[in-house]
């Protein structure tokens, strides 16, 4: 009957063997069948044999056949032993009675395997997540010892840095053991199919060593590559490898023009590499060039000599710490550094420059850290929790099946029998838990992946943490089997004739195993309240700053990045014309109402300052005048809707030939404009050959740097005039379109408006002003929607442990209840005591919640905005909240004890 | 089920690989030819043979196959297989020692 064919499956070795075994357990009904029939065989031929030899009738013979054999079944069953598939058989046997009896009692089964699914899989997601933004090695050789310089000018402490900085950085061996230096700017790369526009830096020569990083392909860059006159050569990303030379690697060598600007590609980078400002919205530097410095265009006074003022900030700088050197010693001793530079009197001001190395990780993922190190902590209790609630769900099950296993140790059931029973239905659970919460972990991490926002760049690239999955499945699978042993244990190992005596009435639960229970309850509720005041504060948070008013209006506007080379738009006149004309083809487009450009938007891209000469104001000793600066087209003010306050704005009278003039914000009006009317007064750019303009309006503050930040006096010019103002005109602008309709509905009808005025002219950061509002907090989103996630996971989490208690306590009275109804009880009475403890534990868990929530969002307050850490609302809020949903978890069971029948409950056997 | 059967168990095997020596059998053809190789001396209790049966077929000793009886019946024929003859001859020589030895207990004076 065994298939002969199988090699070695008559060989004697352990693995015919087992192969023998396995196929008869998987064709066990034909095995069974074989067995029946080969026994009713014998039989039969005895019978035959008694008729013929003993003249017996055939009945007769059949008969004594049958005698002589003996019982069927009981061989059959030693025939089955025999076979060696006992074990696994009753395996089967019992997952099947497991199922059927989970689903006898499907409220237990779900209860437990959606604490464990949610308990394994938020764990996981969750866990990935903060791996990814706090633990993930960086692609950076020497993260832990690499810092980003700042130069703290005026009021902002990370600011850009001058060259002459960047300079003095460099004569400082005793802090920094190598600094680099880099410009970005968005550049447009043609003679490599498709012109793109890409994210590019312009880096000093010892750049890359700093953050240690090297090429896939080819080689860095060399000194002398890296001086004015020579910059010729380009560094290109792995996507931008990809994406125009198909990964080929004769790359190499190859030549690309950049900004009109012929490059030879002496090398790819890997596909991890990032600068270290990458990680927001823009993504990956894709074009690296030397920086090329030269001290005339660069920096005012070569060496360690600083100009007046510093110079122009413009620049960010990277360095690597000294041997032995830590963070707090650099700062110290950066700190030492600037002051001697004041004291030489370079700086006039008072202490107004300052100079900050931030490492690399907080850098990176800075303001998300506490928000998720309280997280990774709740994720830690989570489990727990979710460990102690099946624990506790499975110890009342064991408790209510206290009977059945005294019963059946009786009628002589093995304990390891009745043991593997239970430990088979806790692997049922488990089982399902866990593929569950595989479920759940995976779909976390593909969720956080889609939303999360992309400034976050660590926390988008989060990957499953495998890892933590399996730490995740083992604890709770242990627990759970640890859990399910413990009652067949406990409950085998009481004489079972006592149990049987007492009727099942002594099920008292140990005071000490409830005593746990309850705290774990009260912790349970501590951390909801803890993760929903977090959640609370952020929803409040974002609330208040959606209700900011940024100054101009976000709806229904489109805007794309467009950039003109200054090859063939190498006349400034030629670049406003380009614009002008875009802007009114564009406004011809059914569906805009307006168009317009300007220089940077709100809300994107960190505005920058420049100083100013106003007559009529005389700044504080050791002080400039800086505005920042926007240049826009006329039309920039209807498109984005801002507010007037006095005066006109831009319009077609303000071009090229006509005088110069500005539109100031409200803020710039007060501060230097303070005892006097600004419209008509005049002001120029601090460049002495800059010409004086007339200031025609003032409009209200636009909040540009950020929806909380503090704005600066800002000032506005018109893009055909900038030139006489600045001696340049910038030739990367955003076209900003105002639309009846769906903004992105028109965006290819305005780019082929913008490939119709000239085709080579790559657009970028195709997006809705929406869009640049709602990534602007996109942090604060993101944190509200983690704390707010958890605080609902743990939360419901509560619900299952405050049911699971107090139901097992209304379970373990109800003799006790029994008697009270029949002493006169009312029904009421009884609900009421059974709520009690409920009651109380509630009451402690939200009193130790309020009070660690207090501790701990004060770490949060970095992130907040227009609420205080200890906001009276968002407390009341969510203890009334966790409160009442606690309650209510509590009343559904203790409902039960007013149900109870006095005259069963006193018979009840 | 350790392999190291008890002396019953052994002896059962050890007739049963000694029937099947010169041929196939199935189960009752086997409990009858050691019923008759010892002259209706020694019974095998079916429940017990059986079992046996499947035991050395689970440790490859014996295989077995379906086919047609010498009294035209369907029935289920038992094999040696190379492994059980080895086994068999074991078998053999370590019954022979332990008879001897108890013989020689036996005769002592």
């Amino acid at each position: 009957m065994l298939p002969d064919g199988i090699p070695g499956a008559n060989g004697t070795g352990l693995i015919s063997r087992w192969q023998r075994r396995t196929t008869a357990l998987f064709r066990r009904a034909a095995v069974e069948r074989d067995m029946a029939e080969e026994m009713r065989l014998h039989i039969e031929m005895e019978a035959e044999e008694l008729a013929r030899t003993r003249g017996l009738s055939d009945a007769v013979a059949l008969r004594q056949a049958r005698l002589a054999f003996g019982g069927g079944e009981r061989f059959r069953e030693e025939g089955r032993d025999a076979r060696g598939t006992r074990w696994l058989e009753d395996v089967a046997t019992d997952a099947r009675y497991a199922v059927r009896t989970l689903l006898r009692s499907p409220g237990f089964a779900v209860a437990a395997a959606l604490t464990l699914a949610l308990g394994i899989g938020a764990t996981t997601a969750l866990f990935s997540v903060v791996h990814a933004a706090l633990l993930e090695p960086l692609p950076f050789g020497d993260p832990a010892h690499t810092v980003v310089v700042w130069s703290g000018s005026f009021e902002n402490s990370g600011s850009w840095m001058s060259y002459d900085e960047y300079e003095v950085l460099t004569y400082q061996p005793h802090i920094f053991d190598a600094v680099g230096v880099y410009d970005v700017e968005t550049q447009s790369v043609t003679g490599a199919g498709d012109p793109e526009r890409v994210h590019a830096a312009q880096i000093s020569q010892r750049t890359l060593g700093v953050l240690g990083v090297a090429p896939m392909l080819g080689r860095g860059f060399l000194p002398q590559e890296d001086v004015p006159g020579a910059n010729d050569v380009a560094l290109i990303g792995y996507s931008f490898w990809q994406r125009h030379f198909g990964g080929d690697p004769a790359a190499v060598g190859r030549r690309i023009e950049v900004a009109g600007k012929p490059k030879l590609i002496v090398g790819v980078m890997p596909a991890n590499f990032r600068m270290p400002l990458d990680y927001d919205e823009r993504g990956a530097t894709q074009l690296l060039t030397p920086l090329a410095a030269s001290d005339s265009e660069y920096g005012a006074v070569p060496g360690p000599a600083l100009a007046p003022g510093g110079g122009s900030h413009g620049l960010y700088a990277v360095a690597h710490l000294a041997h032995g050197v830590t963070i707090a010693q650099a700062n110290n001793e950066l700190e030492k550094v600037a002051s001697r530079l004041i004291d030489e009197g370079v700086y006039t001001g008072p202490t107004r420059f300052r100079l900050t190395a931030v490492p690399l990780r907080e850098q990176i993922s800075g303001s998300l850290r506490p928000v998720l190190l309280i997280l990774l902590g709740a994720v830690a209790l989570v489990l727990v929790i979710a460990c102690a609630n099946v624990a506790g769900l499975l110890f009342v099950r064991g408790e209510r099946r206290r009977r059945e296993t005294s019963l059946r140790t009786v009628l002589g059931a093995a304990r390891s029998r009745l043991a593997r029973q239970f430990l088979t239905e806790g692997l049922v659970i488990a089982l399902v838990g866990g593929t569950l919460g595989m479920l759940v972990a995976w779909l976390g991490v593909t969720a956080t992946r889609a939303w999360a926002p992309r400034q976050l760049g660590l926390v988008s690239d989060v990957s499953l943490n495998l890892g933590v999955l399996a730490f995740a499945l083992v604890t709770t699978i242990v627990t759970v089997l640890l859990f399910a042993l413990a009652p067949s244990i406990a409950a085998t190992r009481v004489r079972a004739t006592e149990s049987l005596k007492d009727g099942g009435r002594g099920t008292t639960i140990s005071r000490a195993r409830l005593r746990a229970r309850q705290l774990m309850v009260v912790g349970e509720i501590a951390l909801s309240v803890v993760l929903i005041v977090g959640g609370g504060l952020m929803i409040r948070t974002v609330r208040r700053i959606m209700s900011i008013d940024p100054g101009f209006r976000s709806d229904h506007v489109l805007t794309m990045e467009l950039s003109v080379p200054s090859s063939r738009y190498a006349e400034h006149e030629r670049v406003s014309a380009f614009f002008d004309e875009l802007r009114h083809r564009v406004e011809a487009l059914p569906g805009v109402e307006r168009a317009a450009a300007a220089r940077l938007l709100p809300l994107a891209t960190t505005i920058g300052n420049w100083g100013l000469v106003i007559p009529g104001y005389t700044p504080p000793p050791g002080q400039t005048t800086p505005g920042d600066w926007q240049i826009v087209t006329p039309g920039y003010f209807e498109t984005m809707k801002l507010h007037l306050v006095a005066g006109r704005v831009f319009d077609e009278r303000d071009h090229d030939g006509s005088p110069v003039v500005y539109v100031i914000s409200q803020s710039m009006a007060n501060e230097y404009f303070a005892h006097r009317n600004p419209i008509g007064a005049s002001m120029r750019l601090s460049d002495d050959s800059a010409q004086m303009g007339t200031v025609i309006g003032v409009v209200r503050d636009v909040e540009h740097n950020g929806l909380t930040s503090i704005t600066e006096p800002t000032f506005y010019a018109v893009h055909s005039q900038y030139y006489r103002s600045a001696h340049f005109t910038p030739r990367t602008m955003n076209l900003i379109v105002r639309t009846h309709g769906e903004p992105l509905g028109l965006a290819r009808a305005v780019r082929q408006q913008v490939h119709a005025l000239d085709p080579e002219i790559p657009v970028a950061h195709v997006r809705t002003m929406d869009d640049i509002v709602s990534s602007s907090i996109a942090r604060q989103r993101f944190s509200m929607l983690l704390l707010g996630a958890f605080g609902a996971l743990a939360l419901s989490l509560a619900v299952v442990g405050i049911y699971g208690v107090v139901a097992q306590l209304v379970a373990a009275r109800g003799q006790e209840f029994g008697v009270r109804a029949a002493l006169g009880a009312s029904p009421a009475a009884l609900v009421r005591m059974s709520l009690r403890d409920g009651v109380r534990q509630t009451g402690a868990g939200l009193a130790i919640g309020a009070v660690t929530a207090l501790m701990l969002s004060r770490l949060m307050q970095g992130m907040l905005y227009g609420v205080t850490p200890n906001d009276p609302l968002t407390f009341a809020l969510a203890m009334i909240l966790t409160g009442a949903i606690a309650m209510a978890a509590s009343y559904l069971p203790a409902r039960r004890a007013g149900r109870v029948d006095p005259a069963s409950a006193l018979s009840a056997g | 089920m350790s392999d190291r059967a008890d002396l019953l168990q052994g002896t059962l095997d050890l007739l049963i690989l000694k029937a099947l020596l010169p041929a196939a059998l199935h189960g009752w053809g086997i409990s009858k030819r050691i019923r008759e190789l010892s002259y209706d001396v020694l019974q095998v209790n079916q429940g017990s043979l059986y079992p046996a049966l499947y035991r050395l077929e689970d440790r490859g000793l014996v295989r077995s196959s379906w086919g047609i009886s010498p009294e035209g019946r369907r029935a289920k024929f038992y094999t040696l297989t190379a492994a059980g003859r080895k086994r068999f001859a074991e078998e053999k020589a370590n019954w022979r020692l332990f008879t001897s030895a108890v013989e020689q207990i036996l005769h002592a004076p």
